[in-house]
């Protein structure tokens, strides 16, 4: 499940993710940080589901973070969509193919919200959410 | 072949517009056509199938639309004129203009250009023009700002000098950055392929030897009827790099299949919905129109290389690009599409359900495209600036070894009055640099020789290159020397930004 994480100020000097994978144990991919000392935003990765996803995210709304399951990272608007294809291989994550119909299909699950589809889309049909 | 070429064996056009006429043509799609070849043999299909239809829909960036705007009150002789901001070429009589797909935006630029603007047009948009001149004794007035749509235009027509490729090279990129091209985004070290073109739907090439399209063909353009008007721009058939010149009412047409289109730091573009029906009147066309995908040869070329004869990395096809993988060396590598094969397919379904309800009927050529043309280069006559025109030659430069002192460098540094140190070997072969900067932070750190601070991975220039070149490699890698070497990394001089911008001025066309 991707995860936004909002830091607020009081919790931005803390390590709050390296305590949530001591205490859980769970593996934890950080796939975009901007963080300053003062607050930050994080997409974070957690490779579970169910009732240990449940726990890690209960921890991390108590550490002080806001917390957004992230079901998609990018928006494809299928009334701007030609199905080209442009947007296929450049994705280094492979999440984006065509469907039987030849209409384009994004795997929220490979994902990474990179945006190298945002910008080779000739069409500017895709958005990162 | 060329006396032959055209002859109606199996079937003549009148033949075939008579059936349509009683509503009992045979009319297949190319990859109907396909499977009924496989199925019943060539022989067969060849003489039941009366048409075959065909379609592509690409980026086709020599495309445009030649607008009438009518008079004004008083009137205006046009000089200069923006659509939606976007100019129009003018050099035609006062309210003539041709839009070109690639114009782009002066306000949104690399956002919105020539191509969105006739997709608004034909979407049935406001676009706004606007447009300026000196005024003459017959055009009084010197400047207007008002807004447009397609109904309000005298004439608005699509002319586009080069559209549907007979098939086109795929792109990769060996180099170590990615790059934004008009083949779309290429990822580093053969990251991906892509590619243009629709295959076994591709108009032109389902005709390979252009017996039928020619001249004066009716065909499907843009959602509506256009006409091919002779041979494109770049046309090279003789290679199976065929080109036609098109020219369609907007009016009559969609923005289903005109739509405008950006290439990331490359600009705008055109998408072009074209389809030509292919009558099957001898057996070569029938052959040439049940071509496969794996049939049609494409070379996929390194786009890091900035050359007009970029290397071939390796000869595909159709059938292995579509399949979403390519095999280069012992890579797997992903492949897609530029063109829509989906839209391409429903251009070709379109097209015959046009026929099939004798709404569209099919044209002979007046006269047939040339199957032979030089493909010639533009020849630069005025030398250009290189490298070796402008660079410090290797016999003013001040050079290093890897295990030289480094106080005994800076010395030379503050002595010569130079920024930049090439680090050689013994025999000359560059192996790092180091400059004022690496110095100082030499002295921060206390660091004694200069194999421990030189920069290993060095950008380097060749004497032959032009200098517009390198300058641009300084600015991509954000610095401000680069030793020349020669074919086996022996330093031969140093060029810098000050050589470049101090012993320029005032050489034009050395």
């Amino acid at each position: 499940m991707k995860v936004k994480l909002r830091y607020p100020h009081e919790a931005a000097s803390k390590p709050v993710l390296a305590e949530v994978i001591l205490k859980t144990g769970l593996l934890i991919n950080i796939l975009e940080a901007k963080l300053t000392p003062k607050e930050g935003e994080m997409i974070i990765d957690i490779a579970t589901q169910g009732p240990a996803l449940k726990s890690a995210l209960e921890y991390l709304k108590a550490a002080g973070l806001e917390v957004t399951e992230l079901h998609s990272l990018v928006e494809l608007d299928r009334g701007l969509c030609i199905s080209c294809g442009a947007c296929i291989s450049p994705c280094p994550a492979r999440a984006i193919r065509f469907d039987e119909n030849l209409d384009i299909e994004i795997d929220v699950k490979r994902c990474v919200g990179c945006g190298i589809c945002v910008r080779t889309c000739p069409r500017k049909a895709i958005q990162l959410i | 072949m060329s006396e032959e070429r055209g002859k109606e064996e199996l079937r003549t056009c009148e033949e075939i517009n008579e059936k349509i006429r009683r509503g009992d043509a045979i009319v297949m799609t190319a990859e109907e056509f396909i499977g009924f070849v496989e199925q019943s043999g060539l022989e067969k299909a060849a003489k039941e199938v009366d048409i075959v239809t065909t379609g592509t829909f690409g980026a086709m960036c020599s495309s445009g639309a030649f607008l009438n705007f009518g008079h004004s009150e008083p009137p205006i002789k046009m000089v200069r004129c923006w659509l939606n901001d976007v100019p129009a070429y003018k050099g035609l009589a006062a309210v003539d203009a041709y839009l070109g797909a690639t114009a782009m935006s002066e306000t949104r630029p690399f956002e919105y250009g020539g191509g969105h603007v006739i997709e608004d047009l034909v979407s049935g948009k406001e676009v706004e023009l606007r447009a300026e001149s000196y005024g003459t004794d017959c055009y009084p007035r010197r400047s207007l700002e008002t807004t447009i749509t397609l109904d309000d235009l005298n004439q608005a027509y699509l002319y586009n000098p080069r559209n549907a490729y007979q098939r086109y090279n795929a792109a990769t990129n060996s180099s170590d950055r990615t790059l934004y091209t008009y083949m779309g985004t290429l990822l580093p070290r053969y990251g991906n392929v892509t590619f243009s073109g629709s295959g076994q739907l591709s108009p032109l090439y389902k005709d390979l030897n252009l017996e039928t399209i020619g001249f004066g063909t009716r065909i499907f353009l843009g959602g509506g009827v256009g006409y091919v008007v002779g041979e494109g721009t770049q046309h090279k058939p003789q290679s199976g790099f065929a080109t036609i010149a098109v020219k369609g009412d907007l009016r009559g047409m969609s923005a289903e299949y005109l739509k405008g289109a950006v290439f990331h730091k490359y600009g705008t573009t055109l998408y072009v919905g074209v389809g030509i029906p292919i009558p099957i009147i001898n057996m070569r066309v029938a052959a040439t129109a049940a071509l496969k995908d794996e049939d049609i040869p494409v070379d996929i070329l390194d786009y890091s290389v900035p050359s007009r004869d970029r290397p071939v990395v390796k000869r595909s096809n159709y059938a292995e690009l579509k399949s979403g993988k390519v095999v280069i060396g012992d890579k797997e590598v992903p492949s897609s599409p530029l063109s829509s094969i989906k839209v391409a397919r429903k251009i070709a379904e379109t097209l015959k359900r046009w026929i099939e309800s004798k709404e569209f009927f099919i044209q002979r050529p007046i006269e047939l495209l040339p199957n032979y043309r030089e493909f010639k280069p533009l020849k630069i006559k005025k030398r250009e600036v290189t490298v070796g025109d402008i660079m410090m030659p290797l016999k003013d430069l001040v050079l290093a070894k890897p295990n030289d002192d480094i106080k005994k460098v800076a010395k030379m540094i503050v002595e010569k009055n130079i920024d930049h140190v090439p680090i050689v070997n013994e025999e000359g072969v560059l192996v790092g640099i180091v400059t004022t900067w690496d110095l100082t932070r030499a002295l921060a750190e206390d660091k004694k020789t200069l194999q421990e601070i030189m920069t290993r991975y060095v950008i380097t220039a060749k004497e032959s290159e032009r200098v517009d070149e390198v300058a641009k490699r300084m600015a991509e890698y954000h610095i401000s020397g680069l030793p020349v070497v020669d074919d086996v990394m022996r330093v031969k001089g140093l060029i810098t930004s000050d050589d470049i911008s101090r012993k320029l001025v005032g050489r034009r066309g050395l």
